[in-house]
């Protein structure tokens, strides 16, 4: 009665991944894509019939048009360029500061006492209130703006890291305590690798918060980005140049989530969740 | 191979754990530890494994290499579940020769061709051969076994202790098996201590001398079982 001979079994992971073929009216894109497509379809018509007065909300043609002729002119590239610079220095400084200090706090107790309750206080705090005192600090410059989106970003990641830290399997470390694991071992093999999946849910909702943050501050005092486009359409009483920045900004909030999502698809492939169940 | 003379670690204001603990393990040998519930036989192991330092008492190895002289499985895997089954058994390892050990190790428990899954691809048997491989790959000179098998159905154990049998056979490894099974005691252990009380104190030794492979009917170890049900004496407190 050996047990060595029993597991005959070939594996069969491959197999799973083999993709049954959907008809198309199934798919993902064409059912998410159905009701915006209908609404952008009753939008432009009832625009053109006259339902809704064109100075307040254009056709969608209209806005396309004004997108279009910006971008041929050249003058869309400089403000799309600003903004993305503005949202991805802060997301970065933001991050770092996060996994610097979420890190300690979620690792040490001590920097738990001492820092996490300060932490919390600071983020009763409403974003737009920062808007004024960073201006009164640091001007009115770029670097008011990227802090002002460092913080926002800063929030999100630092308390789904601290969290991810805490609820590490006491079980899992156990481990690693029986192969005599050093702090810096038991950090880098097993807390950061189990608290990952938690940090990329902080820096996704951190990156959305980015985009709210970057539109305040760019309403505030700026010359430049998309967000000034949404005030000098209001001034101007160019309903076409808000609508069209607000779309801008759908796409690029979205495009940036989408390749966050792609990265939190490939690098969690190993949990047990709903979305990898074949 | 192993002492332990007279440890203690109580904990709850004298209520749980166990009290003076002396016993001796010899090399190759597999020793049981039967007891009910909160006898303190898990926080043995612990103890033994270096996880609870708070103990009193000496304990001493004659191993080479104190630091790695223990491996431990849990009851459950607990393996890594962001690492595929070659680099869950590879763990703790320091040397890169080990990664041919591993594969080795991962025929010797019958999951060749298993190496790139992820826990979660796994059934609850296979997860614990991982197991079985990881506490293996040290070579440890003792190994400690918390109640391995209790969490898997009855047929899966049959077929894990069998394993064990024949890993036994070819490492000869001394191991500590704790468990509440006195089936799975008596079938796969040389020696059983037997504890009881809160905190736990070793109440008696029984030595089972039938040659291995044993069989699960056998009419003696029937009579061992019985007895062990009498040493454990569930109607006393």
């Amino acid at each position: 009665m050996s047990s060595r001979t029993e597991v005959a079994v070939t594996p069969s992971v491959k197999e799973k991944k083999k993709k049954r073929s959907f008809p198309f009216w199934k798919s993902n894109v064409f059912l998410g894509s159905l009701i915006p497509i209908a609404l952008v379809i009753l939008w432009e018509l009832s625009s053109r019939i006259g339902w809704v007065a064109p100075h307040l909300l254009p056709a969608p043609t209209t806005v396309l048009e004004e997108v279009v002729s910006m971008a041929q002119s050249g003058e869309l590239w400089g403000h799309i360029w600003i903004t993305l610079y503005r949202v991805l220095a802060g997301f970065l400084v933001g991050t770092s500061v996060a996994i610097v200090l979420g890190a300690a706090t979620g690792y040490s107790k001590i920097a738990n006492q001492l820092l996490d309750p300060m932490l919390q206080a600071l983020r009763a705090i409403p974003s737009l209130a920062w808007v004024p005192l960073f201006i009164l600090w640091i001007g009115i410059g770029e670097t008011s703006k990227i802090t002002l989106v460092a913080v926002g970003v800063f929030f999100p990641v630092y308390l789904n890291l601290t969290s991810g830290i805490q609820g590490v399997d006491r079980k899992l470390i156990e481990v690693g305590r029986m192969y005599h694991f050093s702090s810096v071992q038991l950090i880098r093999r097993i807390i950061l690798p189990a608290s990952f999946p938690s940090f990329l849910v902080g820096i996704r909702s951190g990156l959305s918060l980015g985009w709210m943050f970057v539109v305040a501050a760019e309403l505030l005092g700026a010359s430049q980005g998309l967000g000034y486009l949404m005030v000098f359409g209001q001034n101007t009483s160019a309903p076409e140049l808000v609508v069209g920045s607000i779309l801008l900004f759908a796409i690029f909030g979205k495009v940036t989530d989408e390749v966050l999502k792609r990265i939190q698809t490939r690098a969690l492939r190993w949990q047990d969740n709903m979305e990898n169940a074949s | 191979m192993l002492t332990v003379d007279c440890v203690s670690r109580i904990f709850q204001h004298g209520k749980a754990g166990f009290r003076h603990v002396d016993f001796q393990l010899s090399k190759g040998e597999v020793v049981g530890v039967l007891g009910t519930s909160g006898c303190g036989k898990s926080t043995l192991l612990r103890v033994l494994a270096g996880l609870d330092p708070n103990y009193q008492g000496m304990i001493q190895t004659s191993a080479e290499n104190p630091d790695q002289a223990f491996g431990m499985m849990f009851q459950e895997p607990r393996l890594m579940p962001w690492l595929n089954v070659i680099d869950n058994i590879t763990f703790g390892a320091k040397r890169a020769s080990s990664q041919q050990q591993a594969e080795e190790l991962l025929e010797t428990v019958g999951l060749a061709g298993f190496e790139k899954h992820f826990p979660k691809d796994l059934s609850g048997g296979m997860a614990q051969r991982v197991a079985i491989a990881r506490s293996l790959l040290h070579q440890p000179e003792i190994l400690l076994l918390d109640e391995p098998f209790s969490a898997l159905d009855a047929f899966t154990k049959m077929q894990l202790q069998d394993l064990l049998l024949s890993i036994w056979e070819k490492h000869d490894t001394t191991t500590l098996l704790v468990t509440h099974d006195i089936d799975e005691a008596v079938y796969l252990c040389d020696r059983v201590i037997i504890m009881r009380g809160q905190p736990g104190q070793v109440e008696s030794e029984i030595h089972i001398d039938r040659p291995k492979p044993r069989k699960r009917g056998d009419a003696q170890l029937a009579e061992l079982k019985e007895e062990i049900l009498k040493e454990l004496d569930f109607t006393k407190t």
